[in-house]
């Protein structure tokens, strides 16, 4: 093969690759947002009732576990600041241990943040703090991509950041959970139920997650499309951040 | 992604694994479906278990609080209520109001009682998850003193008075689970303020009104 016909073999490819990329991301922007809005589907006050989760919430007194411990799994599971931000600490760990670690310093940290919050009414706005979950959103879809040790040779320590990002996301569902106006008749149970309810909704999103991830990773594409995978998380968490101050500024 | 490393092929599960994997998470999904998503969020139970785990009450109330709002959506805006200045109703014992409230067919009756020096007096039976709203019509700084109480059970409640223009209400005070209330409060604005009482202690509550004051009106709402 002449040199002349092998580079113009390597333009195309480049130039289809290029295409492929581009169609792959311009759709997924818009993708993201409508989902970002579809659910921020909310709750209809109409008069005074309140609907869904709130609602039940405002009319209940007591203690009730297994409701509570319900209502914090689907908040982990339909929480998906909170998925993306584990999807991106999970994306390169292969080993169960590995894994196991660092969903566990993620837990660590919403949890204590989760529960003090609650318990001592600590609500910090929420546009900010979520905007905050998006920028660890960002933040790991960077260090997934080598950023840090690129632009300043030096790899900040991943424990630690799942660890204090953990406190972050907390710090969100806190103020969630005291917008829902939990009775103060039984609180400390079920707060401890909805926390033991979001680690298992946690681990139900993980493992859906790993079940995709196995398959793909076996691929051998898998490591090209990290790339771009985790530049489309990366947009994903400005869409976030994006959104929650545009509510900040707007609201 | 210099940093990132390959993944060595035996730290990766098998195809296998992975196909075995995929079909203990479908069946996974399907037993927390139909034990605590259908339950939790509608209402549905074919297998019991909701009920027993205490998910299908709260699919039941979310359902009937759905419901609800949707009535109240398509209901005319109720009208907007202009208290005439008149003289307000005497505070003394020996005087003959009677509320105006619209009787339906359950038990609103109006009551003077001489000795407790109270005006009116409303009382109404409570089906289990039923609610009730009674209101009085005041101008803006005029005062209501009030004290009700249940017979039995227990109920939620909220002192409020919805605004004018029609854009959410002001709420004055509330609670849940409570047998009773006494108390004074002065109307924010000209309007119809009063009480929703919302029945979640599963048994049937009767609950009695008593009220006096600045008010020119007791009016049954809901």
């Amino acid at each position: 093969m002449t040199p002349a016909i092998a580079s113009k073999r390597t333009g195309v490819s480049m130039l289809s690759r290029l295409v492929e990329l581009l169609r792959g991301r311009a759709l997924l922007i818009p993708v993201l947002m409508l989902a970002a809005f579809a659910a921020m589907a909310g709750e209809a006050l109409a008069h005074a009732v309140a609907e869904g989760d709130k609602g039940y919430i405002q009319e209940i007194t007591g203690v009730h576990l297994v409701s509570f411990l319900y209502l914090g799994a689907k908040h982990m599971v339909t929480g998906y600041d909170h998925i993306l931000f584990l999807l991106g600490v999970i994306f390169f760990l292969y080993r169960l241990k590995n894994i196991a670690t660092y969903v566990s310093l993620f837990a660590i940290g919403h949890s204590t943040t989760m529960l003090a919050g609650v318990y001592f009414g600590v609500g910090i706005n929420s546009y900010v703090i979520d905007a905050i979950i998006g920028l660890s959103v960002v933040y790991k879809a960077l260090d997934n991509m080598g950023a840090y040790q690129r632009w300043f040779g030096f790899q900040p320590n991943t424990k630690a950041a799942t660890l204090i990002f953990g406190l972050f996301h907390g710090m969100g569902l806190a103020s969630k959970i005291i917008d829902y106006q939990i009775a103060e008749d039984g609180l400390l149970p079920n707060l401890l139920a909805f926390n033991v309810g979001v680690e298992i909704g946690q681990l139900l999103a993980l493992g859906a997650i790993l079940l995709v991830m196995g398959f793909w990773r076996r691929t051998p594409g898998f490591m090209r499309q990290a790339y771009t995978a985790n530049m489309l998380l990366m947009a994903a968490g400005f869409v976030l951040i994006g959104y929650q101050i545009t509510g900040l500024i707007v609201f | 992604m210099y940093n990132a490393k390959m993944p060595n092929k035996d730290d990766l599960p098998s195809t296998a694994q992975l196909i075995r994997s995929t079909g203990v998470a479908l069946a996974v999904a399907v037993v927390i479906l139909f034990g605590a998503v259908l339950p939790a969020e509608y209402g549905v139970d074919p297998t019991r278990i909701g009920r027993l785990l205490g998910l299908t009450q709260m699919g039941e109330i979310k359902q009937q609080l759905a419901e609800e709002a949707a009535e109240e959506d398509l209901a005319a805006v109720p009208d907007l209520v202009e208290p005439e200045v008149a003289a307000p109703p005497p505070i003394v014992a020996a005087s003959e109001e009677t509320a105006t409230a619209e009787p339906p067919t359950d038990e609103v009756e109006a009551v003077v009682d001489a000795e407790a020096v109270w005006i009116d007096e409303v009382s109404i039976t409570l089906a289990p998850d039923a609610a009730a709203e009674v209101k009085l019509v005041m101008t803006e700084g005029a005062s209501a003193e009030y004290e009700w109480s249940v017979d039995d059970g227990n109920l939620n409640y909220e002192l409020h008075a919805d605004y004018p223009d029609g854009d959410g209400f002001h709420s004055y005070k509330k609670a849940r689970g409570v047998t009773g209330d006494i108390g004074e409060f002065t109307a924010a604005f000209d309007g119809a303020h009063g009480w929703y009482w919302r029945n979640r202690s599963g048994k049937d509550v009767t609950v009695t009104l008593r009220v006096r004051g600045d008010y020119s009106e007791v009016k049954r709402m809901m």
